[in-house]
């Protein structure tokens, strides 16, 4: 990894990508056609991270309204056919909406800069790929405004359910996705061209930050899967309108099916979701440990290792669907397999932190964060591979606080400490620290008390997914309830300090963190619109 | 060594409260069957061992956290590579993972012998009911939420067992095999009941199979465990468990009953006699969608009390009910009641709530159009 | 190709000497490690597979 010397002079052009006007392109166009138009890899980063800033709320207020409804048992607020489509928006925004575009942005803004590229291989595939987003997210919101109201059938969209019995807005939805996946395969493509042409001459694979390489194999995923997905929506597509019954029994097909191709996109799809999380952390606690990396070499092929081992487990989201013995056994092998990857990343991590000098800025914190409860989140993914015991934890709320620790703690936070991290190069200036503590510790406490319950109400036999609930069940989920509304509240903290930063706040100088590493901290705080422009000389440090 | 002391004590009262907790509702049952026990047992074991390489882990990650503050002027090391260690790491969770695999694979293959059974019941999902059938004993009936309507509306206080009552329970006796076969008529629904490990999707058009062997009398509550429509949380399952002789003599009563039932389809029905019939299946199994008052929740729900061109069509009213209507929620009964509840429903349907239409339907008609 | 093999299975488990890597990243070449590697990673799905058939019986 790089240790630069001092920063060789940059031509500089007088522009940051959080405003103002560049010299460099005197018929620049300005205004709303600016970001239109823009094929630069900060501007769409930045567009990426509003976008995805937006839909977080979005999805965060359906799930005000779920959680609204759970807080009591009875049926208080909203009738279980609008509540179906409050789940199933909520989770479809969350994945495709909020998660995935923001590591996108984050990778648009931050890979170039730490290769020593001076944009993305493919500047305008890469703008295309941003604007499909918010049509394809106009298009499934607007779905709740339809005759028969928006998907109601689980994010996870199971035939017949999804197919015979839904609502006719589904074709709709299909579309939406479509869009999406577009969107996500032309932007892997572009990482992984980017990536494999563009470093910096010196810089071998070996040598590039983690971030990166989380980043390069998560796009092979990407190109892997989304396909898949495609497949299977257009096949959904033929069933409900041109007669097909590729899921319907009574012609001939199999709901399983349907499972089968949605879970071998889906499984790949939860990793594509957390390796590039994985990268931040092991950018951010090195730095703030002031502690090289443990194990580099061991978390690539971890990475690489879980990435495989990835398309070989789907069928764990389909123990209780009557699958044939050997395969039940085959699944639960390989998802205990997949567990060891992933634990000794843990451990590298917290084998870098041994023995370092640890300070706790606001990136440390949610990253330090991320290492404790993304763990949490995989014991109880360790349990759950257990299939015999999974017959009891299936479509339970254990497997909902199973997915929330590892997507809400576990990749919200590593984005939260992505940005907060990345904040002084993208602004010149520091996040606000007082603010950013303040969100911090409000969010734990959220987090926690919204999600730890719900291993509770799963095992003591809370299914998911429903609007009402027997007796039991009521104080985890007055307790969740008002957990979930303290973290959603809490964010509006992160908005706050995110618009103040772009605003102004302490200046941040080009290595705005003492001991950050990188080739992004040799450019000045904030960055230039263009940067690297002539190749910057990569030394590597003596092995 | 203070420190150690005051860390272990607080561990131990964790570890301590952890354990009230679990037996009191915040923990998997251990059930009444010796695989819901085993499952059980597999799911502690699981448990506390992720529990210790927790402690472990955490206690490593808050010490560093703690002793090598930078505010306190640590220094940081330099090293970044053993191999000694990785490879001590990578493999004691490998053989921790191997171990649990053993028993995992031993209770699993239990689980899949759904051999030599004594009694096989057919169970089939349905929007948004249970229907039973005692294969080979000509005993079959429709289990459907007991919980009233005006509980759920918060009209009135919440009953003990609120969304985990039925109109009537599946009956089983203890000590015998029991085999469930499994499919549905819709979506996937699925089926579960936590004091019996039993959990399984009801596919339609696909037959599952599970089995369980009860140990102990008792009623058991379980849910519809796969998002399968608007009432996916209505639909609960209430399994009676009897001791073999009650068993004998439950299912020989109910068998009486039902040919009662088959034989009253031929006889002559007054009017009052399929009134309240008729509201007692109109409660069971039409209220979710179509309310206690006939109003229903057009358009996808439509009125019932009023409704003039249902009452004009007597006809209609019947093929609607039996064959349910094509493209939209009202599915086809004839397979979920029979020829007596559907004629009562229907009259019902018709002099309920002011509809006063004088019409009557006896079950010998429905019966010869189910026939066609 | 034993050292490509042990260097392939050393990546499976995850851990391997620095040294030893540098060594296989001078003078080997990619190709032959990915071939080895996707080849193995059919081995691997076999053998679990195999071990899956015989757990069942």
């Amino acid at each position: 990894m790089a240790t630069n010397p001092a920063p060789k002079p940059v031509p500089q052009h007088a522009s940051t990508a959080a405003g103002g006007l560049a010299e460099a392109h005197p018929e620049r166009p300005s205004g709303l056609l600016r970001w239109l138009l823009t094929t630069n890899h900060k501007e769409i980063g930045t567009l990426y991270l509003i976008f995805s800033l937006t839909m977080f709320f979005i999805g965060g207020v359906f799930a005000m309204v779920v959680r609204a409804e759970l807080f009591q048992p009875g049926l208080q607020l909203v009738q279980p056919e609008f509540f179906n489509q409050m789940t199933t928006m909520h989770g479809l925004i969350m994945v495709f909406g909020a998660v995935m575009p923001a590591f996108v942005g984050l990778a648009n803004w931050m890979v170039p800069l730490q290769i020593g590229a001076p944009d993305m291989a493919l500047p305008r595939l890469n703008n295309f790929s941003f604007w499909l987003l918010p049509v394809a997210f106009t298009l499934l919101l607007s779905t709740l405004l339809m005759p028969g109201g928006g998907p109601n059938f689980g994010w996870t969209f199971y035939a017949p359910l999804s197919t015979t019995y839904a609502p006719p807005s589904t074709t709709f939805f299909i579309l939406s996705l479509h869009i999406a996946g577009i969107s996500s395969i032309l932007g892997a493509i572009n990482i992984i061209a980017t990536i494999l042409n563009l470093r910096a001459p010196g810089m071998r694979m070996m040598d590039m930050p983690l971030f990166v390489w989380t980043w390069l194999i998560t796009a092979f995923l990407l190109i892997a899967v989304m396909p898949v997905l495609a497949g299977v929506v257009t096949m959904m597509l033929m069933d409900i309108n041109f007669g097909t019954s590729f899921f319907n029994a009574a012609g001939g097909g199999d709901p399983v099916l349907f499972q089968h191709l949605f879970w071998f996109f889906g499984h790949p799809e939860v990793y594509i979701m957390i390796l590039p999380a994985f990268g931040i952390v092991s950018a951010i606690i090195p730095t703030f440990a002031r502690k090289r990396l443990f194990g580099y070499a061991s978390m690539v092929y971890a990475t690489a290792a879980i990435a495989i081992l990835s398309f070989l487990v789907w069928a764990h989201h389909m123990f209780v669907v009557g699958l044939p013995l050997v395969a039940e056994l085959f699944f639960m092998y390989c998802t205990m397999l997949i567990a060891v990857p992933t634990g000794v990343k843990v451990f590298n991590w917290i084998t870098t932190l041994f023995r370092g000098s640890i300070s706790f800025e606001p990136p440390m914190l949610f990253a330090l964060a991320f290492v404790v409860l993304f763990t949490i989140g995989g014991f109880s993914g360790l349990m759950l591979a257990i299939a015999p015991a999974d017959f009891q934890y299936h479509d339970t709320y254990f497997v909902v606080a199973h997915f929330h620790y590892v997507l809400v703690p576990g990749a919200v936070f590593a984005i939260m400490a992505g940005v907060y991290y990345w904040l002084p190069k993208w602004t010149g200036h520091y996040p606000h620290e007082r603010l950013a503590q303040w969100h911090f510790w409000l969010s734990v406490v959220g987090v926690n008390l919204t999600f730890f319950p719900m291993h509770f109400s799963g095992l003591a036999g809370m299914p998911r997914r429903i609007p009402d609930y027997a007796l039991q069940f009521a104080d985890f989920n007055l307790v969740s309830s008002l957990g979930a509304f303290l973290f959603g509240a809490s964010q509006l903290l992160f908005v706050a300090v995110v618009v103040l930063c772009v605003r102004g706040g302490r200046q941040a100088p080009a290595q705005a963190w003492e001991h950050a590493e990188d080739l992004e901290w040799s450019v000045p705080s904030p960055a230039p619109l263009h940067t690297f422009e002539t190749p910057p000389t990569f030394e590597r440090p003596a092995h | 060594m203070r420190t150690l002391l005051v860390w272990l004590a607080g561990g131990l009262s964790l570890a301590g409260s952890i354990q009230v907790a679990m037996a009191n509702g915040w923990n998997m049952p251990v059930g009444v069957t010796e695989l819901s026990g085993n499952i059980h047992s597999l799911h502690m074991t699981i448990f506390w061992i992720c529990v210790a390489i927790g402690v472990v882990v955490f206690g490593v990650m808050f010490y560093s956290l703690f002793r090598y503050r930078h505010a306190k002027g640590a220094k940081a090391a330099n090293f970044h590579e053993n191999i000694v260690v990785e490879v001590v790491w990578t493999a004691i969770p490998l053989l921790i993972l191997i171990g649990m695999a053993v028993p995992a694979t031993a209770t699993l293959k239990q689980m899949y012998d759904a051999s030599e059974a004594d009694l096989d019941i057919l169970v089939t999902g349905q929007q948004w009911r249970w229907r039973y059938d005692y294969l080979g004993e000509d005993v079959a009936f429709t289990s459907n939420l007991g919980t009233p309507r005006a509980q759920i509306r918060g009209e009135e206080a919440f009953g003990e067992n609120y969304l985990l009552e039925v109109d009537e329970p599946l009956v089983v006796p203890v000590n015998r095999k029991v085999r469930f076969l499994f499919t549905s008529d819709d979506v996937i629904h699925s089926w579960w009941v936590p004091d019996l490990a039993v959990k399984q999707d009801s596919v339609p058009g696909f037959i599952n199979e599970n089995w369980v062997r009860i140990d102990e009398p008792g009623v058991y509550r379980g849910q519809c465990a796969e998002l399968c429509g608007k009432d996916h949380a209505f639909m609960p399952i209430v399994v009676h468990a009897m001791e073999e002789e009650a068993f004998d003599t439950w299912l020989a009563d109910r068998r009486a009953a039902a040919s009662q039932e088959a034989q009253g389809i031929d006889r002559e029905w007054a009017m009052d006699e399929l009134m309240e019939r008729g509201e007692q299946v109109y409660t069971a199994v039409c209220v979710s969608c179509h309310q206690e008052d006939g109003s229903g929740n057009p358009p996808a729900f439509p009125a019932l009390a009023g409704n003039q061109a249902l009452l004009d069509d007597r006809d209609r009213h019947i093929d609607t009910v039996v064959d349910g209507v094509s493209g939209a929620a009202m599915p086809a009964f004839r397979s979920t009641l029979n020829p007596v509840e559907i004629a009562a429903v229907i009259t019902y349907e018709r002099n309920a709530w002011g509809n006063d239409s004088g019409d009557s339907v006896q079950p010998s008609e429905i019966a010869e159009r189910l026939s066609d | 190709m034993w050292e490509v093999v042990k260097s392939v299975l050393a990546a499976f488990f995850g851990v391997q000497k620095e040294q030893r890597r540098c060594e296989d990243f001078q003078h080997g070449r990619a190709a032959v490690f990915i071939t080895v590697g996707l080849l193995m990673a059919m081995l691997l799905v076999v053998l679990v597979a195999l071990v899956a058939v015989v757990a069942a019986r």
